[in-house]
C-alpha cells in the first residue's frame, strides 16, 4: 500500500471511528438547573433524571412491570423485629476505584438522615422511621426500622448509595457513585456532562457520554431535538408535543385531585361531597385542555400501583343528581349555601387555571356558593398542609400528587390518616386499614390496600379525585427509547438504545 | 472631580444601606423557605431541623444584625439553594448579564446614533420613514414572542443558528439581536428628535451657509450636542439589562443574573436575592458615575 492509500484509510478509519463515537453522545434538554446535586437528593425530578442509576445507584430498584429488583443489592430477608438482612453484590467499585462494601451503605443510611444537611430522600422516605444499621460482614447488612416497616426492601430503592468518607454534614458537589456513568463536569448555568464508567460491574450501555443542558422554556426544549442539538426532552408541555414521530405521553404517577375538608360545614356531610363529585364532567377535559391519555381518577395512586382497585368507577357526570344531594342535604339543615373557597396551585400542572375555571364553572352549575383562588405554592401550602387555621372557612384545595414508588405506602397516610400531614379526613376505620395494610405483605397487602381504596371513593367519599396525568417527551428518531412512568422522576441512560 | 466622586459614592452607599435593611425584610415577609426546599410530606421535625440549619428559627431582627456582621466582612452567607456562597452564584451570572448588556448596547448606540442622525437629516423623506417604521415597531415588540419565532424560523427551520444555550459566537447572535430591538427603536427615536433640534439651529445654519460637508454637520457639529438626552437614554437601557434581561435569558437558556433572581425570590433564597440586588446596585452607581463623566466630556459647561 502506498503512503497515500495509507494516510487516506486512515483518515476514513479516523472518520469512522468519530461518527461512531459521535453517534453514543447524548445531549438531553432538562426544565431547571440543577441546584444541589448530592445523589441523597436524588429524589428531586430533575436532579434524579441526571443521577439515580446512571451516576448513583440505589440498594435495590423498582422496576415499572417487574416490581422489585436487585440493583446493589442481590438478596433481601426479614429476620424479624423490623431487621431486614441485605446482601451486596461483589465486585462493585465506585467511580473511584474505591470498592462497594456494607460500611458504605451503612454511611448512606446514616447521611440520609443526617441532622446536619437536609436530605430530601431522608426526609421524604424516612420521616418519623429511624433506622439503625449492623455490619454483618463486607457484604452483608443488617437494616433495622422503628416502627418496623414490612416494605424496607422497597424503601431501599429509593436510597443511594454513597461512600464510607462523604461528609455527614455539607452536601458533594462532585458525585462519586457505582453507576454505569462518571460525573465530569457541572459548567454550573450551562450543562453537566458525565461519561460511561470502564469499570462498571453490569452491562456497557449503548451511550458513551451525555450531556445535560438547562432550557426553562418548554417550546424551546422541544426546538433543541427538531433541530438535532439534543435527543431527549423530558417534560414537555401539551401545546409543545405537536410531533407525533417524536413525541410521546406517558402516564406521569401524577394524580390530580381535590382535597375536601371534612371537618368544616358543609364539607362534613357526605352528600355534600356526592354532589361534588356528580358536578364534574370528568370526560369533558380529556383531549381538551388536558391531554388525550389522561385516565380519570377513582384513587390517590396511579393504576401501576399495587392495590389499585380496578373495580371502582369514576362517578358519573350527573349534575341533576348532585342538586338532588344538595337540595336533601339543605333540607336537613345542612348549610349548603356557605361560601366554599376553592384553592389552586398556579403552575401545578399545564392548564392549571384553566381546569380550575372550569371546575369551578361546574359546581356553580349545580348550586354551589364557590370561590376561587389561585396561589403561588408557598401560600399553596399553608392551606393543604397541617396544621390547619383555625376558623377557617370550608375549603377545597386542588393537588397534584406523585407516587412513582409502586406502593400506596408513600401516599395514604400522609393524605388520609389522622395524623397525616395533608388530610382533609379524621376517620378512625380508615386509620386502622392504613395501619393493617402498611403491616401485610404480598397478596394481603394488595387486597388491604384495594378495600382501603374502596373505602375512601365509596363510602367516605374522600376526595374529588380528577385525573391520573400524562406526561410528554419528546424523543430524537436516532434514538430507540421509550418514556415510561419512572421517567417523571429518573432518565436511566443506560435503557437507551441507538436506531 | 474627585469631590463630586467622593460625593456620588456617600450617597450611594446611604442608598445602599435602605435598599439593604428593605430588600431584608421584605423578602422575609414572603414566608418561610422551609416548605418550597423540603418535601410535601417532611415531617415538623424535619422542618424544625431545617430552620435551625439555616438560622430561621432565630427571631428577625437577630438574623438581620447577623446578616449585617456578616456583610461587614463581604461574607453575602450561603445558598439555601445551592449550597455555595450566594456571592459566587450572582458573580457567575453577572458575568455573562454584563457581556450580554455590553456587546448589546454597543451595538445599538452605533446603530441607533447612524440611523437616528441620518433620519433626521431628511425628515419626511424615504429613508426617515422607514426608519421610523421599523424603530417605533422595535420600541413595542413582545421580546417574548420575538425569540419563539426567531428560534423556530433560524434554527428549525433553517438551520443557521443555535436554538440557545452557550459555548460560541452563534449562540450570542439571537439573543443580542432580540435585546437589540426594542433600545434600538427607543434610542433612534430619541437621536432623531434631538438632531433635528440640533440642525434647526443657528450654528448648523451658518456652517450650511459656509459650504460646510453635510456629514461634517451631522457628526461634528450637531451630533455632539444632541447626545446629552441619548446618552440619558441609553443608560436607562443599560439599567434596565443589568437589572435582568429575564426573558431573554429564560429562552436563550443564558446563565445571566436575571433569571437567578427570579429564581431565588420564587425559591425565597434569600441571601442571593440580596447579593443579587446588591451587586446590580453597585454597577447600576457605577454606570451612572460613568455617564456623568459623558456629561462632562461633551459639554464644556458641566464641571463638577
Amino acid at each position: 500500500m502506498t503512503p497515500k492509500l495509507t494516510k487516506l484509510g486512515a483518515a476514513l478509519l479516523a472518520t469512522t471511528i468519530a461518527s461512531t463515537a459521535y453517534a453514543e453522545e447524548v445531549t438531553i434538554a432538562l426544565s431547571e438547573e440543577l441546584d444541589i446535586v448530592d445523589p441523597c437528593e436524588s429524589s428531586r425530578s430533575n436532579l434524579g433524571r441526571v443521577i439515580l442509576q446512571n451516576i448513583s445507584e440505589t440498594v435495590t430498584e423498582l422496576v415499572p412491570g417487574s416490581g422489585l429488583q436487585p440493583r446493589l443489592a442481590t438478596s433481601w430477608e426479614d429476620k424479624g423485629n423490623g431487621t431486614w438482612r441485605f446482601g451486596l453484590r461483589e465486585g462493585v467499585t465506585f467511580s473511584d476505584g474505591s470498592a462497594l462494601d456494607a460500611a458504605d451503605v451503612a454511611h448512606s443510611i446514616t447521611r440520609i438522615q443526617s441532622d446536619a444537611i437536609s436530605c430530601e430522600i431522608g426526609a421524604k422516605f424516612f420521616g418519623g422511621i429511624e433506622l439503625t444499621t449492623e455490619v454483618v460482614d463486607d457484604h452483608t447488612i443488617d437494616i433495622t426500622a422503628n416502627p418496623a416497616q414490612p416494605i424496607l426492601p422497597l424503601l431501599m430503592s429509593t436510597v443511594t448509595v454513597v461512600r464510607d468518607g462523604e461528609p455527614l454534614d455539607a452536601y458533594v458537589d462532585t458525585p462519586i457513585g457505582t453507576g454505569p456513568f462518571v460525573w465530569d463536569e457541572y459548567a454550573r448555568g450551562q450543562h453537566i456532562k458525565v461519561s460511561a464508567n470502564e469499570n462498571y460491574w453490569g452491562d456497557t450501555p449503548a451511550v458513551t457520554s451525555a450531556t445535560y443542558v438547562f432550557r426553562s422554556d418548554s417550546a424551546v426544549r422541544a426546538a433543541m431535538v427538531a433541530a438535532g442539538e439534543a435527543d431527549i426532552a423530558p417534560n414537555i408541555a401539551l401545546q409543545d408535543a405537536t410531533d407525533s414521530s417524536m413525541d410521546s405521553s406517558y402516564p406521569n404517577s401524577e394524580t390530580v385531585y381535590l382535597r375536601l375538608d371534612h371537618a368544616t360545614a358543609p364539607l362534613d356531610d357526605v352528600r355534600v361531597r356526592q354532589a361534588l363529585n356528580y358536578a364534574v364532567d370528568r370526560e369533558a377535559f380529556v383531549g381538551t385542555i388536558l391531554a388525550d391519555g389522561t385516565l380519570l381518577a377513582t384513587g390517590m395512586t396511579p393504576p401501576s400501583t399495587i392495590g389499585y382497585n380496578k373495580d371502582l368507577a369514576p362517578y358519573p357526570y350527573d349534575p341533576d343528581k348532585a342538586r338532588e344531594l344538595l337540595a336533601a342535604a339543605k333540607a336537613d339543615g345542612v348549610p349548603v349555601d356557605t361560601k366554599i373557597v376553592m384553592i389552586g396551585r398556579i403552575g401545578n400542572f399545564g392548564n392549571v387555571l384553566e381546569t380550575m375555571e372550569a371546575l369551578l364553572s361546574m359546581f356553580q352549575d349545580v348550586g354551589f356558593n364557590m370561590e376561587l383562588q389561585m396561589f403561588e405554592v408557598a401560600e399553596w401550602l399553608e392551606h393543604y398542609s397541617n396544621p390547619f387555621a383555625e376558623g377557617r372557612p370550608p375549603e377545597i384545595v386542588e393537588a397534584q400528587h406523585d407516587n412513582a414508588n409502586g406502593d400506596p405506602v408513600f401516599s395514604m397516610f400522609f393524605k388520609y390518616a389522622c395524623e397525616g400531614l395533608q388530610t382533609g379526613i379524621c376517620d378512625e376505620k380508615l386509620d386502622s386499614m392504613i395501619a393493617e395494610a402498611t403491616g401485610l405483605t404480598g397478596a394481603d397487602r394488595e387486597a388491604k390496600w384495594s378495600e382501603t381504596f374502596k373505602y375512601i371513593h365509596e363510602d367516605l367519599v374522600g376526595d374529588v379525585m380528577l385525573f391520573h396525568m400524562v406526561g410528554f417527551s419528546r424523543v430524537s428518531p436516532r434514538l430507540d427509547f421509550t418514556p415510561t412512568i419512572r421517567t417523571n422522576s429518573e432518565l436511566q441512560l443506560g435503557q437507551i438504545k441507538f436506531n | 472631580m474627585l469631590p463630586f466622586l467622593g460625593k456620588r459614592a456617600v450617597a450611594s452607599a446611604i442608598s445602599l444601606v435602605g435598599l439593604v435593611i428593605l430588600v431584608f425584610f421584605l423578602s422575609r415577609l414572603t414566608g418561610d423557605p422551609t416548605d418550597l426546599f423540603l418535601p410535601e410530606n417532611a415531617t415538623q421535625e424535619a422542618r424544625d431541623n431545617f430552620r435551625r440549619l439555616h438560622g430561621l428559627d432565630q427571631p428577625l431582627i437577630y438574623q438581620f444584625f447577623h446578616y449585617v456582621g456578616d456583610l461587614v466582612r463581604l461574607d453575602f452567607g450561603d445558598s439555601v439553594r445551592r449550597a455555595e456562597p450566594a456571592i459566587d452564584a450572582v458573580m457567575r451570572g453577572f458575568v455573562w448579564t454584563l457581556w450580554l448588556a455590553a456587546i448589546t448596547m454597543s451595538l445599538v448606540t452605533v446603530a441607533a446614533v447612524v440611523v437616528g442622525s441620518l433620519a433626521a437629516f431628511h425628515v419626511g423623506g424615504f429613508f426617515d420613514r422607514v426608519a421610523t417604521f421599523f424603530s417605533l415597531i422595535g420600541a413595542s415588540a413582545p421580546d417574548f414572542w420575538i425569540a419563539i419565532v426567531a428560534i423556530v424560523l433560524f434554527s428549525v427551520n433553517l438551520g443557521w443558528l443555535p436554538t440557545s444555550g452557550t459555548g460560541t459566537a452563534w449562540h450570542w447572535v439571537m439573543p443580542v439581536a432580540v435585546l437589540f430591538i426594542r433600545p434600538f427603536g427607543l434610542i433612534v427615536q430619541v437621536v432623531r428628535g434631538s438632531m433635528i433640534n440640533a440642525l434647526n439651529s443657528a450654528y448648523v445654519k451658518t456652517a450650511r451657509a459656509k459650504g460646510v460637508k453635510d456629514r461634517k454637520i451631522i457628526f461634528t457639529h450637531s451630533l455632539r450636542n444632541a447626545l446629552l438626552p441619548v446618552i440619558t437614554v441609553i443608560g436607562d437601557q443599560t439599567t434596565a439589562i443589568l437589572n435582568g434581561a429575564v426573558v431573554v435569558e429564560t429562552i436563550f437558556g443564558f446563565p445571566g443574573v436575571g433569571k437567578l433572581m427570579i429564581d431565588s425570590i420564587l425559591q425565597r433564597d434569600f441571601n442571593v436575592i440580596l447579593a443579587a440586588i446588591m451587586v446590580t446596585a453597585f454597577a447600576i452607581f457605577l454606570l451612572n458615575v460613568l455617564i456623568d463623566i459623558l456629561y462632562a466630556v461633551l459639554d464644556p459647561r458641566i464641571r463638577y
